[in-house]
């Protein structure tokens, strides 16, 4: 009992640091484009299916960390440039937009890749005894990857001055613009940015889940939980979040059943919106 | 002594730090139009959002006319017979000139009828006809109120401020923004209005101030620093130190200390 | 009559007596199937109006009406299929759940605005939704129910039934036709014109005393009506109900379907449903990949035509008002000189 609870908890924990990559890309795309990305849990899945088109091309898993965010990147800048811009911040028009994206994006995969849900083998197998039981090495070093990119993350917006920027706009746009900050490249950079940590996710991730083109549709939900109960534009607090929520979601998970956890969590966001709507955590406040 | 109009007591209201009124005690007799004066950031808009329900204070009492109304939603205290215009003239915008003055009208009644023509009401035509007529925007009653200009959106705003009969108009700045022509429109409406509703404005035009207004109340950080008519205010020292002592504002003084 | 309403004239009444012919001239047309098919559009147009309401209307984007739709069709679901009602309680029975459960969720979604009030209302909806799923014994999860039509009306001996394709498909016509009008006549009315104030100004139609909450609540709740009455008719028109319903996807395609066919006008909902719904019917049978044409239209439509199809033809007919009353001027002059 107590090792399938510290199983679960583990990679609870485990998981919430790989959300907590997504959603910090969410955070981001809506903190300073005001955009809904309905999309979002589908970059998450392009990076899953890059994972595998990587390894299936070149033999190697470990390009795939490069490659995915890569093409991200790419992909995210051009739907700012082509399907976000000429919009020009309708939010309403926007969630139309994303959630049509994400029908497209759906359905390329599945022409591409196939309605067939596959799975990639972990490119390093074997378990660890950690804390009593025996754990998959390769969850551990997923951690130790999603933490290095998370930290990479923090200390880019920290220290470069594109991450000043885009802390900038977040906090105040007009001033920002004002003060000549080229405030469209921004916005650009910041859904490639996006796009390209939801499929940096991804690859951590492809192991350890399936590929399947619906791969998305679950983890959006989780992610918009994370903003929400951390706070829009409160990053560290989202981050903070997706591990919190994804950990107990996976202690309730030994006592009751997936659902459950979930409608829980569930409960939990709808109660922070109407009760507490910048987020349960205190930090950089809007 | 009748019931003051309005009346608040100890009303504070702050935001984070700053306290933008400060335990304020001001006595509207009504019958007279009052206005009210200070430098920016005196607090004149939070008391006009404090009256009007839009925001709730922190400490303090708002009566109209005897009745205690503080803390009561905008909507209610709009029912009361309060109407305000806003500093930053809006109206709705999609919506044309005399639809804006028609919702106003309809607007205040407790049962909005969901399955009426809303055109069909022939009391609600002729008051919105009667009240173009007053602000004198007749010609534009089909406009899409969104592209009139801004003296137009004015008094297009005076307009919905009267035709729901209000007990006590609200004017934040109501020449703001206006040419010379304009305002001297905008006056005349607001003096024959104050023949029969209590009306308090903000005004920073001093040429307006100490035209209409027979009291005058002058607020700074706050808090009231003088109050009485238009000769007394004058003639104050504090008021002229704080706010009177700008050099195009002379002959207007001068004026009212001789009237 | 000036000419753009005396286009629209004409184009109402040929669309009505088409309508009004559909199970005799479709079949001949086109095939038995497109009955079915046109059926199908009707109700979920029904859905996309309850997303055009609050959306075009009040100006309230709510991601989470497949909730009410949901409602509708598992109140007629499990009320015939567990509870054994006969078909008018069943129908009842569906409206009312969802009314109920709109007014339940709305006094706590309305409290919100904006990017707040869209996410809240996917959550309520993916809520049930897992509660769906979860009570399996009762809503079959995402495989759903399958249930037998009870009669509809019942002469002594002779019933008139769902069973008939014909019968069905006057009845829901009806019906949605009868849910149209009364949304014409909100919007003219004084509440309907509060909603346009509300989505203009709020604190503009607070201010001249116009309790904002209460009315975006009845609009709310009216949108619940909408969308329950489509999933209560979904159900009876499927003898089928699921809880894959109400995923939130189901929601993103009524948002779609309402923007694309123009929000903030009566028909929009109706032409927008109609063209996502043919497309997925004439593409699917020649290429399965439809959802892609749909994503594409999506995004197309927002970029190019962001006041929706409806917005479009608005705009074509204005321009041939303009050519028009300006031709017989240059007719006179041509005249004189």
């Amino acid at each position: 009992m107590i090792d399938t609870l510290l199983l679960l908890a583990l990679n609870g924990l485990i998981w919430g640091l790989i959300i907590a990559l997504i959603a910090l890309g969410l955070s981001i795309i809506f903190g300073l484009l005001d955009v809904i990305n309905i999309a979002h849990g589908d970059f998450f899945m392009i990076g899953t299916v890059l994972a595998w088109f990587t390894l299936e091309t070149t033999g190697n898993f470990w390009l795939g960390f490069l490659v995915a965010p890569l093409i991200g990147f790419i992909l995210g800048a051009l739907t700012q440039r082509v399907v976000i811009q000429p919009i020009r911040g309708a939010a309403a028009l926007s969630i139309v937009a994303t959630f049509g994206l994400s029908l497209i994006l759906q359905e390329s995969v599945r022409i591409g890749f196939g309605p067939v849900p596959r799975r990639i083998l972990p490119p390093i197998t074997g378990t660890v005894p950690l804390f009593g039981i025996e754990y998959d090495v390769y969850r551990i070093f997923a951690a130790a990857l999603s933490i290095a990119a998370l930290v990479a993350f923090f200390l880019f917006l920290q220290h470069t001055t594109i991450g000043t920027w885009m802390r900038a706009v977040r906090h105040d746009r007009d001033t920002a613009i004002a003060m000549g900050i080229p405030a469209k490249r921004i916005y650009v950079l910041t859904f490639g940015i996006g796009f390209a940590l939801a499929a940096f996710g991804g690859v951590v991730a492809a192991p350890i889940t399936t590929v399947d083109f619906r791969g998305g549709v679950d983890i959006l939900p989780v992610c918009f939980m994370a903003v929400i109960i951390g706070g829009l534009g409160n990053l560290p607090g989202t981050a903070a979040a997706a591990v919190l929520l994804a950990f107990f979601e996976g202690i309730i998970q030994s006592v009751a059943d997936p659902t459950i956890a979930r409608i829980a969590s569930l409960v939990l966001m709808s109660a922070v919106l109407l009760l507490r709507p910048q987020g349960l955590f205190k930090g950089y406040a809007r | 002594m009748t019931t003051p109009v309005l009346e608040t007591r100890n009303l504070t209201r702050r935001f984070g730090g700053l306290t933008a009124v400060d335990d304020l005690n001001l006595v509207l007799p009504g019958g007279k139009l009052h206005a009210i004066i200070g430098p920016n950031g005196a607090g004149k808009t939070t008391l006009f959002n404090l009256i009007s329900g839009l925001l709730r204070p922190d400490a303090g009492q708002i009566l109209f006319r005897g009745h205690d109304i503080t803390g009561l939603p905008a909507h209610e205290i709009s029912r009361l017979g309060i109407k305000r215009t806003l500093q930053v003239k809006s109206v709705f915008a999609q919506l044309t000139v005399a639809e804006n003055l028609w919702i106003t009208f309809e607007g205040s009644n407790r049962f909005l009828h969901p399955l009426r023509d809303a055109a069909s009401d022939p009391i609600a035509r002729e008051r919105v006809d009667r009240t173009l007529e007053q602000i004198g925007l007749a010609a534009l009653a089909r406009r899409q109120a969104g592209t009139l200009s801004y003296g137009d959106v004015a008094l297009l705003e005076i307009g919905m401020a009267v035709i729901s009969d209000p007990q006590l108009l609200l004017l934040d700045e109501p020449t703001c923004g206006m040419s010379p022509a304009e305002t001297e429109r905008a006056v005349m409406r607001i003096r024959e209005m104050a023949r029969t509703i209590d009306i308090v404005i903000i005004e920073h035009d001093m040429s307006v101030v100490f035209g209409i207004a027979d009291a005058i109340t002058v607020m700074a950080q706050g808090a009231i620093l003088a109050s009485g008519n238009a000769k007394d205010i004058a003639e104050d020292e504090r008021v002229r130190e704080a706010y009177l002592g700008r050099p195009e504002d002379e002959d207007y003084v001068e004026e009212a200390t001789h009237a | 009559m000036s000419t753009p309403a005396a286009i629209n004239r004409v184009i109402f009444v040929v669309f009505s007596i088409f309508m009004l012919s559909v199970p005799w001239s479709v079949p001949v047309l086109i095939s038995q199937f497109w009955v079915s098919v046109i059926t199908e559009i009707l109700i979920w147009s029904l859905f996309a109006a309850s997303v055009n309401l609050l959306f075009g209307y009040v100006g309230l984007l709510s991601f989470g009406q497949a909730l009410y739709f949901g409602f509708g069709m598992y109140g007629v679901g499990i009320g015939i299929d567990q509870l054994h009602l006969a078909f008018w309680p069943a129908f009842g029975l569906g409206i009312v759940a969802a009314v109920t459960m709109a007014l339940i969720s709305g006094v706590f979604a309305v409290r919100l605005t904006w990017h707040y009030f869209a996410i809240i209302t996917v959550v309520f909806s993916l809520i049930f939704y897992f509660i769906a799923v979860r009570v399996k014994p009762l809503t079959g999860g995402d495989d759903g129910i399958n249930f037998s039509m009870p009669p509809t009306f019942t002469f002594g001996h002779s019933a008139w039934s769902f069973t008939d394709p014909t019968f069905q498909y006057f009845f829901i016509l009806a019906v949605v036709t009868c849910c149209f009008y009364l949304m014409h006549r909100v919007i003219r009315s004084p509440l309907g014109k509060a909603f346009v104030a509300i989505r203009d100004n709020d604190v503009r139609a607070s201010l001249i005393g116009i309790n904002v909450y209460l009315v975006r609540l009845t609009a709310f709740v009216m949108a619940g009506f909408l969308a329950g009455v489509a999933g209560a008719l979904f159900a009876l028109f499927g003898r089928y109900a699921s809880a894959s319903y109400m995923f939130y996807q189901v929601s993103g395609e009524g948002v779609v379907w309402a923007i694309v066919g123009g929000a903030g006008t009566l028909f929009g909902p109706i032409i927008g449903t109609t063209l996502f719904i043919v497309i997925r019917e004439v593409v699917s049978t020649h290429w399965e990949h439809h959802s892609l044409i749909v994503g594409l239209m999506a995004i197309l439509v927002v970029i190019l035509a962001p006041k929706g199809l409806v917005g479009l033809w608005r705009v074509a007919l204005e321009h041939l008002e303009r050519d028009r009353v300006s031709e017989p001027a240059s007719h006179a002059l041509r005249i004189e000189s």
